[in-house]
């Protein structure tokens, strides 16, 4: 029952910010590591342990103790940065990472922490720490005399609701030197009035430490709305009077950002969705009744809803560099593993895309990384043979093009090999040994369920998995994957996905009496049939269109409908997987911007369909997954030759 | 007597159950009006191609995309045009675990009544050609049998 506790939901989402702020900032540490640097850091680690002891993340707090102890001793000065401190830091930071997933000091945590991996870091932290204890000079000046501090602290009344444990910060004070506690208990209510749960003490410690302030202000780091008072009373006998008010942490700019759950986003995105759709009714009755007073209201109104949902989607919208950040490690990670000298460069990292986008994006882009750094990028034997720089260059880079955003991979390494990728295709039956593919349509292969073109596994790529996820994933969100590759020089995979999943242009087509919309992302043009083309029934189902041979599909034969006798039809070309493939419909009504409902899952599993929309006359239409519908189409032609 | 009779009525009253009566193809069928959204006009759907049988097609739901289950196919009953009487109940339950809206086309919506489950008799095995799983059982109303459906199995997508 997490959500139940706010405060600690609270914790674990900002203890999640943390670790992952950390990674960047530990891999920021590798150049030449400002003071700043490394204070952050500490502070970081400092802010976990307080904190996560208060919640109930003991383990997690004792393990970053350790930690910490290590960064203590380079903030001194007394532990230099070196490649062997950072690896470790950043499979502590893993660590803690795991722990904090626990979810508290349960079972699971506690195999975790006694774990050998777990040992093994421990071990290294307090070899790294012990290594410096003997040739110490001496404690930093600021720690060299003790000091008497009072501290004066009052919970908010809610406080202990909240999950926060007055105990665990005075334990945690008593760990920094030698305390005396007393309490003040003038505000306890009668006994028959008195709510356990609510705070009203106040706790009055002094405490005798050879530590700075900034360390005692730390422990109350999480108890933003207690009052407190820490007074340095150490020439002092009578001091409480003239206890001055602690500076306090600045409230993190709470005036200028709201934290909100993703699912009341989404919620207001449905509604928006419905106003849309009604709006658009409005517009169609207004255009019907010809009332100039109400044409004028209605398209007041329809400006308005037009700026709301402009501002709705952007508050859905983060900047990329949210997963960009996320490769510095997996490609630090990877050249290690590897034996490569690779550098990633990316670029773009400010460009905005939906949130939904963002979250599914990640793990494509790390497969492909992966891909680019295990079977792209050469040695640095071969490099510097072929006259390249013996360090490998990965660049990601993002931009906006449209309702698009185009995200590329690129790499400096060998390119992709179209012979071999050719062989690969044959022997895996991908593609018939005659065929004469265009290099284009080659290297769309490598996204083929099962292809995999490395000569050997790694544990990092090459299993035959990835590429194809990454197709999957891509179409999932509407998009599409260009590969462009040059023998010696370099390939560079570039994603094309909607900005935005929630609002989708289309064209409006109609089949029989059915209205289907086909996003306009996919649609290249459209052409009439020729009459000829109609009464063919030889079997040929493509259409030479200026000089290039496109293949079609009959919709009404695809969607199982009566075959249609409209004398002129009309073909929508679009581009599915890469390839042009035409769509013959009854005739084409027109374009509209619509709101992208999911299908319920009696629906979801049917081949063909992205969503559904709701049309101006408030009728339902299906919404065309053009890649999809090809891919059911070819497996459909497969079994019919096979029947036959 | 009369402790005896206090003592039994909470147990009795646990087992009524307020249900609505619709009727397909003259028979009375009957769903626990807990799961009820609304009862409309029926609404023009639009056909899924390639969907699966008992969920052909879609309609909108005050802007809502609503699935339209097909019950007469699940029943193997003979699919038959809507006329005057049809009716459209919109149900809210959870299906596979997942709160779900979905419609029902009926021949007619009769009533809503306090059914007596603990009274629910079993179909004989020879006395209905549906499939058993969907039917939880038969209650007596006025003079005619009312047949309970089990909207667990009833909706559950992969039948």
């Amino acid at each position: 029952m997490e959500d139940v506790n706010p405060a600690l939901g609270a914790f674990v989402q900002e203890a999640r910010e943390i670790l992952e702020n950390l990674e960047t900032m530990l891999l920021d540490l590798e150049g030449q590591p400002q003071p700043e640097q490394i204070d952050a850091v500490f502070r970081a680690l400092h802010t976990i342990k307080g904190s996560g002891s208060m919640f109930g993340f003991g383990i997690l707090a004792r393990f970053t103790h350790h930690f910490e102890d290590a960064f203590d001793k380079v903030r001194d000065g007394l532990l230099s940065i070196d490649d062997r401190l950072i690896d470790l830091s950043l499979k502590a930071r893993d660590h803690m990472s795991a722990l904090l997933s626990c979810g508290g000091d349960c079972d699971e945590a506690e195999a975790l922490e006694a774990s050998t991996e777990a040992g093994r870091l421990l071990r290294s932290l307090s070899d790294i720490v012990s290594s410096t204890a003997a040739d110490a000079p001496h404690p930093p000046a600021e720690a060299s005399r003790e000091r008497r501090w009072r501290i004066r602290f009052r919970p908010e009344a809610s406080a202990l609701r909240n999950g926060m444990r007055p105990d665990l910060l005075i334990a945690e004070l008593a760990e920094m030197g030698r305390i005396t506690i007393s309490f003040t208990a003038g505000d306890l209510p009668a006994l028959s009035d008195l709510d356990p749960a609510t705070s009203h003490l106040c706790w009055i410690v002094e405490l005798l430490t050879r530590q700075p302030l900034s360390e005692i202000e730390a422990v109350f780091i999480f108890a933003d709305d207690a009052e407190l008072n820490i007074a340095d009373v150490t020439e002092q006998a009578q001091p409480a009077a003239k206890a001055a008010p602690a500076p306090r942490r600045p409230p993190e700019a709470a005036g200028e950002n709201v934290r909100v759950a993703a699912s009341k986003l989404d919620e207001i995105m449905d509604q928006l969705g419905e106003l849309v759709i009604a709006q658009a009714r409005l517009s169609q009755l207004a255009t019907a009744t010809s009332d100039p007073d109400l044409e004028t209201m209605v398209e007041e109104v329809e400006r308005l809803v037009t700026g709301l949902r402009d501002s709705t989607l952007s508050i859905r919208m983060l900047p990329i560099e949210m997963v960009f950040g996320k490769f510095r490690r997996v490609v630090r990670d990877l050249s290690a593993e590897l034996g490569k000298d690779v550098a990633l460069v990316t670029e773009g990292g400010e460009t905005e895309v939906d949130k939904t986008v963002i979250d599914r994006l990640s793990e494509p882009l790390v497969h492909m990384i992966r891909n680019s750094m295990d079977h792209g990028i050469e040695g640095a034997q071969a490099r510097l043979a072929a006259g390249k720089p013996a360090q490998g260059t990965v660049s990601l880079s993002a931009r906006q093009e449209g309702g698009e955003i185009l995200i590329s991979i690129d790499d400096d390494g060998a390119g992709l090999d179209p012979e071999a990728i050719r062989a690969k295709a044959v022997e895996r039956k991908l593609l018939s040994p005659e065929a004469q593919p265009a290099e284009e349509e080659l290297f769309q292969l490598i996204f083929a369920p099962g292809f995999s073109t490395a000569k050997q596994l790694s544990s990092v790529s090459g299993r035959g998995v990835g590429m194809d996820a990454v197709r999957s994933t891509v179409d999932a969100l509407r998009g599409s994957v260009d590969v462009q590759s040059r023998r010696g020089r370099g390939t560079r995979v570039t994603l094309r996905l909607p900005v935005t999943l929630a609002i989708v242009d289309g064209l409006l087509v109609r089949l029989g009496s059915s209205v289907f919309v086909i996003p306009l992302a996919s649609v290249e043009e459209c052409v009439e049939v020729d009459a000829a083309e109609q009464t063919r029934d030889s079997g040929r189902t493509m259409l030479c269109i200026r000089e290039h041979l496109v293949p079609f599909l009959e919709l009404d034969a695809v969607f199982a409908q009566a075959q249609s006798a409209e004398p002129r039809r009309r073909v929508v070309i679009v581009k599915a997987d890469g390839q042009r493939l035409g769509l013959v419909v009854d005739d084409i009504l027109g374009q509209n911007q619509t709101v992208i409902k999911s299908l319920s899952q009696y629906h979801r599993g049917v081949e063909g369909f992205a969503g559904a929309t709701i049309l101006g006359d408030g009728s339902v239409a299906l919404i065309i997954d053009v890649a999809s519908l090809a891919r059911r189409a070819l497996s459909q032609r497969h079994a019919q030759r096979t029947a036959a | 007597m009369t402790s005896d009779t206090i003592a039994t009525r909470p147990a009795a009253a646990s087992r009524r159950e307020m249900v609505l009566i619709f009727r397909l193809m003259g028979e009375a069928f009957a769903l626990s009006v807990s799961c009820v959204h609304e009862i409309l006009d029926p609404i023009p759907p639009t056909v899924v191609p390639n969907a699966p049988t008992f969920a052909p097609a879609l309609v909108n739901v005050r802007g809502a995309i609503v699935p339209l289950i097909d019950i007469r196919r699940r029943l193997d009953m003979p699919p038959a045009p809507a006329d005057a009487a049809s009716r459209l109940i919109v149900l809210e339950l959870p299906v596979s675990g997942v709160p779900t809206r979905l419609a029902i086309l009926c021949d007619a919506v009769e009533e809503v009544f306090e059914a007596d489950t603990a009274a629910l008799e079993t179909v004989p095995s020879l006395g209905a050609r549906w499939p058993e799983i969907y039917v939880k059982g038969v209650v007596r109303h006025t003079d005619d049998l009312v047949i309970l459906l089990d909207t667990d199995t009833l909706f559950r997508p992969d039948g």
